[in-house]
């Protein structure tokens, strides 16, 4: 009898905390508590960011040495690749010489904006997501420092993703690769498309590519900054990994292989720039 | 459960908070970091029993959801599950746990909490990984979890302040002895 009663207030209680918990995240998925859970959780963020930095900063030794064990082998086989990727750099920095001189040339006759020309604030990597199901890193700048959501964030090579939260102090990047970003690129001969992230290690997909488009492994992606797009024009996005004509289809899968490592980002710019929309 | 053990609560929900945003995020094995929160889960369940550590879970769940930007009170979905889960295997037990089973515990919580979450994300049409990825942050999070347990559940004992390896789920609500 005891033994059942028991019971009873056990499934009792998983109904409600079950309910409980379907209710809060019905509540706060959008309007006036979705502001204030993002109040608060940026508010968190700049509480804790000064900790975050001090042990970011004594850690990041140990967390190298943690990946460094895990992935002995591939570090080795990485050091090759990269012997020989700078070989092969050599031999393109002389050829990239006279690439820039017909970009250059090219930029002007089309009259494309750059984004050499917008502000940036610079901001260190403080700390990786808490969640492992989401692909965003902390940075060291907020709205104090004129860093604020819809930005866009670039290393010295490449895009980087966007602002999706601003503190005071502290701020959120949606990594590129994370499957909630689209970005609108450029590529090939003009063609246009949106990169759209597929998850941590995956390349981008092109969406929406037409069959009959020219485009090849290697071509360089930017992004196009068409219309009310989220990023500026120009900023470069990756290269073409792989192009496939599937049967039936009037479209191509591309992958787009992003030119920065997401992984090992210490610091990062973000472009003072917001979408017209 | 009293105030005293909501008091003791707090203080670990406010110490994992540090250790997991300052320590264990750091430590990102292919792409994954063990996640102290969901440990915490399952420690509450194993310890406290399915009724008050699915409580106890649902109150971490809420604390974990402030430091990440997943939809908020998905963590706690995802915890009460667990722990009530956790708390139920454990009460099918004859006697008290031994570490081994605690271990075991600890890495099936890690790994199905995992794959639950991911699973739940993907029903309210949140981003979900590619099952290589998920693969990879199941076994992270379960070794995090094999390697914390001990300690966690310690804790957990403390917090609720049971007699070591028991549980009861007697008074979760009112204030009742934990034993």
């Amino acid at each position: 009898m005891a033994a059942s009663r028991r019971n009873t207030s056990q499934r009792l209680t998983l109904v409600i905390l079950l309910l409980a918990s379907i209710t809060v995240i019905t509540v706060a998925y959008k309007g006036e508590a979705r502001r204030a859970v993002g109040s608060v959780r940026n508010g968190a963020a700049d509480v804790l960011s000064p900790v975050q930095r001090g042990i970011a900063a004594a850690l990041h030794p140990v967390g190298n040495l943690f990946a460094g064990v895990v992935d002995y082998g591939g570090a080795l086989s990485e050091n090759q690749r990269l012997q020989l990727e700078v070989g092969r750099l050599r031999r393109q920095l002389i050829e990239s010489q006279q690439a820039q001189q017909q970009l250059d040339q090219l930029r002007a006759e089309q009259n494309l904006p750059f984004a050499d020309g917008i502000p940036e604030v610079l901001a260190q990597v403080i700390s990786s997501p808490s969640s492992n199901f989401e692909l965003t890193i902390e940075i060291d700048r907020g709205t104090s420092d004129g860093v604020g959501v819809g930005m866009p964030v670039v290393s010295g090579i490449g895009l980087v993703g966007s602002v999706i939260s601003a503190g005071r102090h502290t701020a959120v990047v949606q990594l590129l690769t994370d499957q909630g970003s689209a970005v609108g690129v450029r590529f090939g001969t003009g063609d246009v498309a949106v990169a759209q992230g597929q998850g941590g290690g995956s390349p981008l997909q092109l969406e929406d590519v037409s069959e009959t488009s020219a485009t090849h492994r290697g071509v360089p992606v930017v992004t196009s900054g068409l219309d009310v797009a989220a990023y500026p024009s120009g900023i470069p996005v990756g290269t073409v990994s792989s192009v496939r004509h599937p049967g039936g289809s009037l479209t191509s899968q591309v992958l787009v292989t992003p030119l920065v490592n997401l992984s090992v980002l210490q610091y990062v710019a973000v472009l003072q720039w917001l979408s017209p929309a | 459960m009293t105030i005293r053990m909501w008091g003791r609560l707090g203080l670990v929900a406010f110490a994992a908070v540090i250790v997991q945003v300052g320590l264990l995020d750091q430590i990102v094995v292919a792409g994954a970091h063990p996640d102290l929160f969901l440990l915490l889960a399952i420690s509450a369940g194993v310890v406290g029993g399915p009724q008050r550590g699915a409580v106890i879970a649902f109150a971490l769940g809420l604390v974990a959801d402030v430091f990440v930007q997943t939809p908020y009170g998905l963590s706690s979905l995802c915890y009460v599950l667990v722990a009530f889960a956790m708390g139920m295997v454990v009460s099918t037990l004859p006697g008290r746990p031994t570490l081994g089973f605690q271990l075991v515990a600890a890495v099936l919580g890690g790994v199905g909490g995992t794959l639950l979450f991911a699973g739940l994300g993907t029903l309210i049409g949140q981003t979900d990984l590619s099952r290589h990825q998920l693969a990879i942050v199941a076994v992270v999070v379960a070794a995090g979890c094999a390697v914390l347990a001990p300690l966690s559940y310690r804790i957990f004992e403390w917090t609720v302040a049971v007699v070591p390896g028991t549980h009861r789920d007697a008074g979760a609500f009112a204030g009742g002895s934990a034993r």
